[in-house]
């Protein structure tokens, strides 16, 4: 399909699922609210209309319309390929009306997750590292929240004001009114998208310190690099995407003067005279389970080899791997009908190819664990461009063959990869490589309500 | 659930499962090779599973299922016999090295492959620590060892030797470099042990001791520990200062010593009896030298007696002419001390020819570098006073006919006459026996002597015929070398451990070995097709005209680099799937002869995979691989002789689907497929296993970290644990050795600006600068100019405290993470 029309391609199924009376109009009476509007907003989606938008069959998404709706079980696993979009929220958005028209959720083997590209991604949120969020997902703005904190961390008070997203970091500091940032185990100045605006970012701010394995591209910004314990190195506890809080073992000792990231935090907490002393990870997980409801019955003792899933709000409660059985967390829940949200770029004259980047497999993020380890440089040395044979023949481009890829943010020089993988008009791109900055060419879009970039379209012209 | 009675005994299963399941979740192990839970059926399978059933016959009991009531034989005679001659079938056309030539031919038993291939991956101290699970002196060891695993490295055939013990040097001194220690001592048993001699085999014999957990006393007639190492081997090859440092090393596991204690004339073995040790063990060496049986002998002083005082630093003068008798270490070492004392001319007389000379050859090289000189085929028959020098007559040797073992003697050759005119003549002839101990008490006394008049011990277990006494080392088995004294001691300690226990110190290594040739001229050359040569590192030593004016050490060690560069250049010959061999552990229960193997290398080994090596003169014909592969990505083929049943060709070739995840690896039960990375080759109860779960995608795969003394061996998966159930991907699987990346930071860093370098700075400097610079932005421009940023690689744990700091302690919600990439 053609990339950014998820939303469209969503909607044309529920219409044909609408249109040929394979909703569940049990569930959708029994649990949800505003249907009608879902309905009336989707007859504008007829799958051969939306064909121009999506690149996709009609015939295909009725197919596909049918089969998802009326099989026993049918279970939604989405990417970042749904959520890297100026519209993400609102693609998400689209399948959630999908799963609550078909009532594929609530019982086992169907339901909607989103499969999360990094390993404890679930529980730094889970943990509130938001700016509106407390541990659990508990609002900052909530007044019982903050006392119930303030209380525990024996502080008189909290801060009250919005936190800013990690975007409005960079913007701000920009703009001279964001001077220091403590970034731990992450590598933005590569990862994130745009990455000429983060680079302005965090040379405009007056003290970065980064706290990492290796040197990252980030470290390159930084006045004080502290050297952390790799996962192998420290114990503590994962989330995964099944919310299944796991135990990470220490298993070696970590290289040099080089200490746990917790170990670390504690000791700056204490250089800035708030003290924060622990012996243990265990110890850290016991505050947690007293002020995160979620986490409340979650221990040590309890995790054993297979782990617990959350919401686990008792010491003797087995956990919950299936959510939204009776009911959902609102009550009912109600439909949102959602629109096209058109890329922030689009291809043109200037720059005809859309680029679509993401992983592979060999590799992880910013490559700085991958890129390290024996064996990974045999299989993927080097970040390649994925173009179509039928594009690269017109262009004059061999598979192997050095080109430049040119987006309206920069230029990155890689080898072409001439493949099927991409099809004609679009090109693929990892950001694995730092030697080959990716995302110095991808989109400034971002989702509106999440700031997440839009990874996976902009505009690129390919030089041989 | 169901009952079923198995040989006699009756046992619970559920409905449903296999008899082999079943079984083995009774503790009763029947054994197989190419068994996979839940995989689709072999073509040809292994049939060693097969069991009698009452009225059903004979069965697979891997695809039969229980019922309730079966009666099953599984270890009758007729099956075990059955089983054999199948795995006799499979040894036929089996070839590979079990344990490589070095780790079977060095008398310490270290695992020499391993340890030189961790050093390789920069694994230094977890090689030094793979060392002294045999050998606790490496320090010395690696000085003045003749290194017999050497003699026997393959890489002979292809060009030189692995320098071996320079890299055992190497680790053990950089152990020393950094300050690394070892001390972690057995939990105390409450036993007592005496060791009477402090030389190399009584300290390592206190190593294992207190390794167990046992109270050790050294009683050391001397005022310093060390023995043989200090005051036998001279201070240009072994330095008394790293003496002290193995010593120490030594001493840190908390031993008692005293020192200045000499038995006989201090204590009994009846007094260490009733103070209360239950075990002693004598390791005294051996301290006499054999006499010069000539005319006027009196004149020589003794070599050992030479030597240790050049090691107290109260040599005696010597003059300018030396006339050194004898051809043994003691001999050479003498020479050499003696050049360096400032003898202008010294001359090692020895009866026979240059090969047969007694000391290691290259040790003669070096001190004829020095300007020693061998005067070979001749012996001396007088010495004699002279006005104040010394004369001596000596005459050159022909070889007599054989004596009645066919040993042709020398003597001296009739009518020779010559006369050597100097200051001094050392007597060297080698140490023996002395007895003079059995005076010192009855039970001494009952000793048993050895002809040559050493303790006598039985070769394992290292007991003398008295309980309770044990004996080791030089005073055991005559003069040897340092490592064989170690190995005596570590044998004792562990006999000692049996003795007062009563139960096995460690685990047993079983001496089954599938070898490709026990002599060289046995392997096949093959072995080395696509291997190019490359010699060895050379030791940087101090050239002779600068050496031979001091007692300085001679080598100066390896650097890092050379050490990594010599490790690197190991054949790894010995199994690289050891610690997975289901095979091997099947020829070692039922006593199947290693030598029915194959002989030659029939297929090349494969190594084109990017993880996986191919071997496929190992392949037992199992077919798990290629069941255990979920992406169609391996192509096998095994023909077998229609008769025999022996295999005859094998084809295992990977194709294009394959994603590297690694399954069939783990799957495979023999060293066929083999992990490029795990080079160590070890026995299972060897390993450590801890589980954890991987870095990676969010999945949250269980994964299984092998390790050996801190190093990661390998990742596997546990086919029993959610949510992968023994799956993983590449990285989860072979994506671990970023761990010990050499650009890992491993010091804090810090810069005044991003256009700096910068500089290293231990935590207290790096916090202090974090601090001030926080706490004045906070000030200046309040607490939300200042953010946070958390990610997926950090614990629940550290994310929560991450978002405590920002809100507790800097007074800011700014702290976000990497979800959104």
């Amino acid at each position: 399909m053609r990339p950014g029309g998820n939303i469209p391609l969503l909607n044309s199924m529920l219409h044909c699922i609408i249109e040929e009376g394979l909703f569940d109009e049990d569930f959708i009476k029994k649990r949800t609210d505003d249907f009608d509007k879902l309905k009336e907003h989707v007859k504008e989606y007829p799958p051969e209309k939306v064909f121009g938008i999506t690149d996709v069959p009609a015939e295909l998404v009725r197919k596909a319309a049918r089969k998802y709706a009326t099989s026993k079980n049918s279970l939604v696993l989405y990417g970042l390929g749904v959520a890297e979009h100026k519209g993400g929220t609102a693609g998400v958005i689209a399948l959630a009306n999908l799963v609550l028209a078909t009532g594929h959720v609530g019982k086992p083997h169907s339901g909607i997750n989103p499969l999360r590209g990094q390993n404890n991604v679930q529980g730094a949120c889970d943990m509130g590292t938001l700016p509106y969020t407390y541990p659990g997902y508990q609002s900052t703005s909530d007044q019982s929240v903050l006392e119930k904190f303030a209380t525990n961390w024996g502080v008189n008070t909290l801060p009250v004001t919005d936190g800013l997203l990690e975007p409005e970091m960079y913007s701000r500091a920009i703009k001279g009114k964001f001077k220091a940032l403590y970034c731990v185990g992450y590598d933005p100045a590569q990862t994130q998208a745009n990455i000429g605006h983060v680079h302005e970012g965090l040379k405009a701010m007056d003290f970065v310190i980064v706290q990492d394995l290796f040197l990252t591209e980030t470290a390159k910004f930084a006045h004080v690099v502290l050297p952390s314990a790799c996962f192998y190195e420290k114990d503590g506890t994962f989330t995964s995407g099944e919310r299944r809080v796991r135990r990470v073992n220490k298993i070696i000792d970590p290289p040099g003067k080089a200490k746990a990231d917790w170990e670390i935090i504690c000791l700056i907490s204490q250089a800035l005279g708030y003290p924060m002393f622990y012996t243990s990870p265990e110890q850290i997980m016991a505050e947690i389970a007293r002020l995160t409801p979620a986490y409340a019955g979650i221990s040590y003792d309890r995790i054993g080899d297979k782990g617990l899933v959350w919401p686990c709000p008792e010491p003797d409660h087995p956990g919950t791997p299936l959510l939204h059985t009776e009911r959902f967390p609102r009550g009912k829940a109600n439909f949102v009908p959602v629109s096209y949200i058109i890329p922030e770029e689009v291809s043109d004259d200037e720059y005809p190819f859309i680029l679509v980047t993401g992983r592979r497999l060999e590799h992880y993020n910013n490559g700085s664990m991958t890129r390290r380890c024996e064996g990974f440089d045999l299989i993927s040395p080097e970040e390649l461009v994925e173009i179509n044979p039928e594009d690269a023949k017109r262009l004059g481009i061999q598979d192997g063959q050095m080109v430049k890829v040119e987006s309206r943010r920069g230029r990155v020089k890689v080898r072409a990869w001439v493949t099927e993988r991409s099809k004609p008009g679009t090109v693929f791109m990892t950001f694995h490589f730092q030697d080959a900055l990716t995302n110095i060419l991808t989109s400034p879009g971002l989702d509106s309500k999440t700031l997440t970039p839009e990874y996976k379209v902009c505009a690129v012209r390919i030089v041989p | 659930m169901v009952k079923i009675t198995v040989d006699g005994k009756e046992i619970e299963a559920k409905k449903g499962h296999t008899i082999l399941s079943a079984c083995r979740k009774a503790g009763i192990k029947i054994p197989t090779l190419c068994h996979l839970e839940g995989e689709r059926e072999p073509e040809s399978p292994c049939l060693l599973c097969m069991v009698d059933v009452e009225g059903k016959g004979r069965v697979r009991a891997c695809n039969t299922e229980v019922q309730d009531g079966m009666v099953i034989s599984a270890f009758s005679k007729e099956l075990q016999e059955l089983r054999k001659e199948r795995l006799e079938v499979l040894a036929k056309s089996h070839y590979g090295d079990c344990r490589a030539p070095c780790n079977l031919t060095c008398p310490g038993g270290i695992n020499v492959q391993g340890y030189v291939n961790l050093i390789a991956k920069g694994e230094y101290l977890a090689a030094l620590m793979l060392i002294k699970e045999k050998n606790p002196l490496p320090i010395s060891v690696g000085r003045v060892c003749p290194r017999f695993c050497e003699t026997r490295c393959r890489r002979i055939l292809l060009d030189e030797p692995i320098a071996i013990n320079h890299l055992k040097r190497f680790v053990a001194d950089y152990a020393s470099e950094v300050g690394f220690r070892d001390d972690k001592v057995g939990s105390p048993t409450g036993k007592r042990v005496a060791i009477i001699g402090g030389g190399p085999a009584g300290l390592s014999c206190a190593y294992f001791l207190r390794k167990q957990g046992h109270e050790v006393t050294i009683f050391e007639a001397a005022d310093k520990l060390g023995g043989l190492l200090r005051y036998g081997i001279p201070g240009y090859k072994l330095p008394n200062k790293e003496v002290d440092k193995e010593v120490q090393n030594i001493l840190n596991l908390g031993v008692h010593v005293k020192l200045n204690s000499s038995w006989g004339k201090d204590f009994t073995i009846k007094d260490l009896k009733d103070r209360g040790f239950q075990a002693v063990f004598i390791a005294t060496g051996l301290s006499r030298q054999k006499q010069l049986d000539i005319e006027g002998s009196e004149h020589a002083i003794c070599g050992l007696r030479f030597l240790k005082d050049v090691n107290l630093g109260k040599a005696p003068e010597i003059g300018n002419d030396v006339l050194i008798v004898g051809g043994g270490d003691i001999a050479v070492d003498s020479a050499r001390s003696a050049i360096r004392l400032g003898a202008k001319n010294v001359t090692v007389i020895y009866p026979r020819s240059r090969v047969e000379l007694p000391a290691h050859q290259r040790d003669i090289e070096e001190a004829e570098k020095e300007g020693v000189q061998f005067f070979l085929m001749a012996t001396p028959l007088r010495i004699m006073e002279e006005d104040g020098r010394l004369k001596v007559e000596m005459a050159r040797t022909i070889l007599d006919e054989p004596d009645e073992r066919g040993i042709r003697h020398p003597i001296p050759m009739p009518g020779s006459r010559l006369f050597w005119n100097g200051d001094t003549v050392i007597s060297a002839l080698g140490q023996e026996g002395d007895p003079t101990f059995q005076s010192f008490g009855e039970i001494e006394a009952s000793i048993k002597l050895s002809p040559r008049k050493t303790i006598k011990t039985h070769p394992s277990t290292m007991k003398t015929s008295v309980d309770g006494v044990f004996a080791g080392g030089d005073c055991a088995t005559g003069s040897r070398t340092v490592i064989q004294a170690v190995a005596g001691g570590r044998r004792a300690a562990e006999s000692i451990h049996e003795y007062l226990m009563s139960e096995k110190a460690g685990i047993t290594e079983p001496r089954f070995n599938f070898t490709k040739g026990k002599r060289f001229e046995d392997v096949d050359m093959h072995n080395f097709d696509g291997y190019s040569i490359k010699l060895n590192e050379v030791m940087p030593a101090r050239p002779p005209e600068r050496r031979k004016g001091d007692f300085d050490e001679v080598n100066l060690g390896f650097s890092e680099e050379m050490a990594v560069r010599e490790a690197k250049r190991c054949l790894k010959c010995g199994c690289l799937g050891l610690s997975k061999c289901t095979y091997r552990e099947l020829c070692v229960d039922y006593k199947i002869k290693a030598n029915l193997s194959q002989t030659r290398l029939k297929y090349p080994i494969d190594k084109s995979h990017p993880f996986i090596i191919v071997d496929a003169n190992k392949c037992v014909g199992c077919e798990r691989c290629v069941r255990s592969c979920r992406y169609d990505a391996l192509e096998l083929s095994i023909q077998r002789d229609n008769k025999s049943q022996v295999i005859e060709s094998v084809l295992i070739r990977f194709n294009e689907n394959c994603v590297s995840c690694g399954a069939c690896v783990d799957a495979c039960p023999t060293g066929t497929l083999s992990k490029k990375d795990v080079v160590i080759p070890l026995f299972p109860e060897q390993l450590n296993k801890k589980q954890s779960v991987c870095t990676y995608c969010g999945t949250g795969c269980s994964i299984d970290v092998v390790t050996k003394y801190g190093s990661i061996l390998e990742i596997k998966a546990d086919y029993d644990r959610p949510p992968n159930y023994g799956q993983l991907c590449v990285k989860g699987r072979f994506g671990y050795t970023f761990y010990r990346n050499e650009e890992r930071l491993k010091k804090p860093l810090v810069r005044d600006s991003i256009d700096e370098p910068f500089r290293e700075v231990d935590w207290d400097e790096a916090l202090r600068i974090i601090a001030t610079k926080l706490n004045h932005i906070k000030t200046h421009f309040g607490a939300d100019s200042i953010g946070v940023l958390a990610s997926s690689r950090c614990t629940n744990e550290e994310n929560y405290l991450l978002q405590k700091l920002a809100r507790a302690a800097i007074g800011t919600n700014n702290v976000d993470n990497c979800a959104r990439v």
